[in-house]
């Protein structure tokens, strides 16, 4: 009698340990496959800092605006007629008058921890006769000057570009009159 | 008594199980070669690599396959390529595909697949792609500008699932 119990015991434990196996096996057939791959992507990341001039509001609309590489044209000047829209004459002397306009330097910078730059002008060539050039009051030649020493990247920034025109008649260490007459600025900024 | 031929037989009972399987490989976008589909190192292969070039935020990228945009203070660059999935022996209809990165970039980095966001645990791309259909990946790079410069680097595993 307690043999036929026992044997009753055991046949329930397989039982159930069966059912147990089955539905372990079809937990395992369900599992969906899968595959897998993998890319090793690289970039290098550079530094860099790069300058474009745009066109003040106030000031005479550049050409290829938005560039580091710009016109801007004054038209024609004079120490009391008119001049073009966004020029203006802040001075006249006796031995000189200035035409002035403004324009805007963007500078912006990737990768440096450098917060701001040191801006530098220089003419390209010695102003032709009857003429000099300000950014700012700076007089400009051919070696490089310090414009502004701690700008901050990423804005316009505004400056003005003066012209300081002899009134002596030509020959007599004026300028030459009814001749177009052009001038390169070029301009630095190096990161502080 | 004649002789009889001895005889003997035998059976060689044999058992297998078949698993249901699928592959993924990455292939070359069509286009590879122009702006925003690069080339990719070991094409065809579960395995491959995916020069992006030298980029700077004002200067672009060294290469002309990768497409390079400047998004405000960030630069972006992205190039494109083939993810092909095959099944086998399975009546799944279609698989998901997800991705990840294999370490947290640097601060201000960002690595995307299809515009989304990787990190270190993956990202479903798509929940019901097609198998045998190649799929079009762009992996994209965003770097703000006052990142310091150094390489960037993740290795990017696909994951793909049958649904």
């Amino acid at each position: 009698m307690k043999s036929e119990v026992m044997k009753s015991v055991y046949k329930t434990i397989y039982r159930a340990a069966l059912i147990m196996l089955l539905l372990a096996g079809s937990s395992l057939s369900a599992q969906n496959p899968t595959a897998t791959g993998t890319i090793n992507a690289t970039l290098n990341n550079r530094n860099g800092i790069a300058l474009v001039f745009d066109t003040d509001p106030a000031g005479a609309t550049l050409g290829a605006t938005g560039t580091s590489a710009v016109t801007l044209n004054f038209g024609t000047i004079s120490a009391f007629g008119p001049l073009s829209a966004g020029i203006t004459r802040p001075a006249v002397t006796a031995a000189s008058f200035t035409v002035r306009t403004v324009f805007d330097v963007k500078v912006t910078q990737g990768g440096l921890k450098s917060t701001s730059y040191r801006l530098l002008a220089n003419l390209a060539a010695v102003a032709p006769t009857g003429f000099s050039y300000k950014v700012d009051a700076v007089t400009l030649n051919t070696n490089q000057q310090t414009i502004q020493n701690n700008a901050t990247y990423g804005n316009d920034i505004a400056h003005n570009l003066d012209l300081v025109v002899s009134t002596a008649a030509p020959g007599a260490g004026g300028p030459a009159v009814g001749t177009p007459l052009t001038a390169t600025i070029n301009f630095t900024a190096t990161a502080n | 008594m004649p002789a009889v031929a001895q005889t003997g037989s035998a059976q060689l009972s044999i058992t297998m199980k078949v698993q249901s399987s699928i592959g993924l490989v990455f292939n070359n976008n069509p286009s590879v070669g122009s702006q925003g589909f690069c080339p990719l190192g070991n094409a065809g292969s579960n395995a491959a690599s995916l020069d992006l070039g030298s980029a700077s935020y004002n200067g672009g990228d060294s290469l002309t396959c990768v497409l390079f945009s400047q998004q405000g203070n960030f630069y972006v660059v992205d190039s494109a390529f083939d993810v092909l999935v095959t099944k086998s022996n399975t009546s799944s209809i279609s698989y998901q595909l997800a991705a990840q990165i294999s370490s947290v970039p640097p601060a201000n980095v960002q690595w995307r697949m299809n515009q989304r966001l990787l990190s270190n645990t993956f990202v479903v791309l798509q929940s019901a792609n097609n198998y045998s259909r190649p799929v079009t990946e762009t992996l994209e790079v965003r770097v703000r500008n006052d990142v310091p410069a150094q390489n960037l680097q993740e290795t990017i595993t696909f994951l793909a699932t049958a649904n």
